[in-house]
């Protein structure tokens, strides 16, 4: 019993082995641009995603003052309709898993996107971003605080799906 | 015992297949597992990064195995653990309210629900099985002696 205990340590441990020295020569080369400091805050890179970049709250309160940019809020409808950013159009992520059409936005493929998620470490945005991006979207901005940051700021809150 | 026998192949098979290929799914795009892994806000960056690295690898590697014939204690013990950390870890997200999709399949991933929990009860009791009925750690299904 204990020979084969011992041995089923012994197999299990040349798997997992082989699993990492396959697991790290397939991915050397990301190893090496993780090494250099990238995926540090996001997996979504500009080398994958050209068309995609991460702003701070500064940034978006600027683009939404000055109209530069349609707000895209990633959220369930629940929770777009406790609140959300004045004009943002609602894509919740959940409902959009097999992708987004071009024309889901209400805007042209130029127009500046700013997608946002319910803040701290929801993962939403990053994931509408991605399909925004493969739906051809040129300029797609995701506000890493998201709602909550808004919202923290002070920032115009509306209740009604405007 | 020969119908046991045929059972235990079936579930090999079956078991060693699904892992080879959300092994493989997952292997030819790293960085989208890695988000997906994210997704489960469970992990921060980093340990995401070498999740999405290693573990399917170890996925589609012990499933190889386990349909091999090779290792078969271990790669069913292996995949158990693995069986019994994805429900753990599908359960945990369902209890604090994340939606998420699987990550299980790559593109082909569904969200994270009560149903993928019982598909991995039954993957998960398919590899005990095959675990508790293999012989030895080092016995293939030709080592097999009466």
């Amino acid at each position: 019993m204990r020979a084969d205990l011992r041995g089923i340590w012994r197999g299990a441990a040349f798997i997992v082995l082989l699993a990492v020295a396959a697991g790290t020569a397939a991915n050397a080369r990301l190893i090496g641009r993780f090494l250099r400091g990238e995926f540090r805050q996001s997996f979504t890179t500009p080398v994958e995603y050209p068309r995609i970049r991460f702003i701070t709250i500064r940034e978006a309160e600027d683009l939404f003052a000055t109209g530069g940019a349609a707000f895209l809020d990633s959220r369930s409808r629940r929770e777009f309709g406790t609140g959300h950013v004045p004009g943002a159009k609602s894509l919740p992520l959940e409902e959009h898993r097999q992708g987004v059409k071009p024309e889901a936005a209400g805007v042209p493929l130029e127009r500046t996107l700013v997608v946002y998620c319910e803040g701290g470490d929801c993962q939403a945005s990053i994931g509408l971003a991605r399909l925004l991006h493969d739906a051809g979207f040129l300029d797609i901005r995701v506000l890493t605080g998201g709602w909550a940051e808004w919202q923290a700021a002070g920032l115009p809150e509306s209740k009604t799906d405007d | 015992m020969t119908r046991k026998r045929a059972v235990l192949l079936v579930f090999r098979l079956f078991v060693g297949g699904v892992f080879i290929y959300s092994g493989v799914v997952k292997i030819l795009d790293p960085l989208a597992f890695a988000q997906q892994v994210r997704n489960y806000r469970t992990v921060g960056q980093d340990l995401a990064f070498v999740v999405a690295l290693y573990l399917p690898w170890l996925e589609a590697l012990a499933g190889a195995f386990l349909m091999a014939g090779i290792f078969k204690k271990a790669s069913a013990a292996l995949i158990s653990l693995m069986l019994g950390g994805f429900i753990v870890l599908v359960a945990a997200t369902m209890v604090r309210g994340i939606d998420v999709d699987c990550g299980c399949f790559g593109a082909l991933s569904r969200r994270a629900d009560w149903r993928l929990l019982l598909e991995d009860a039954v993957l998960l009791a398919m590899s005990l099985a095959i675990f508790f009925a293999a012989r030895g750690a080092r016995s293939g299904s030709a080592a097999h002696k009466r």
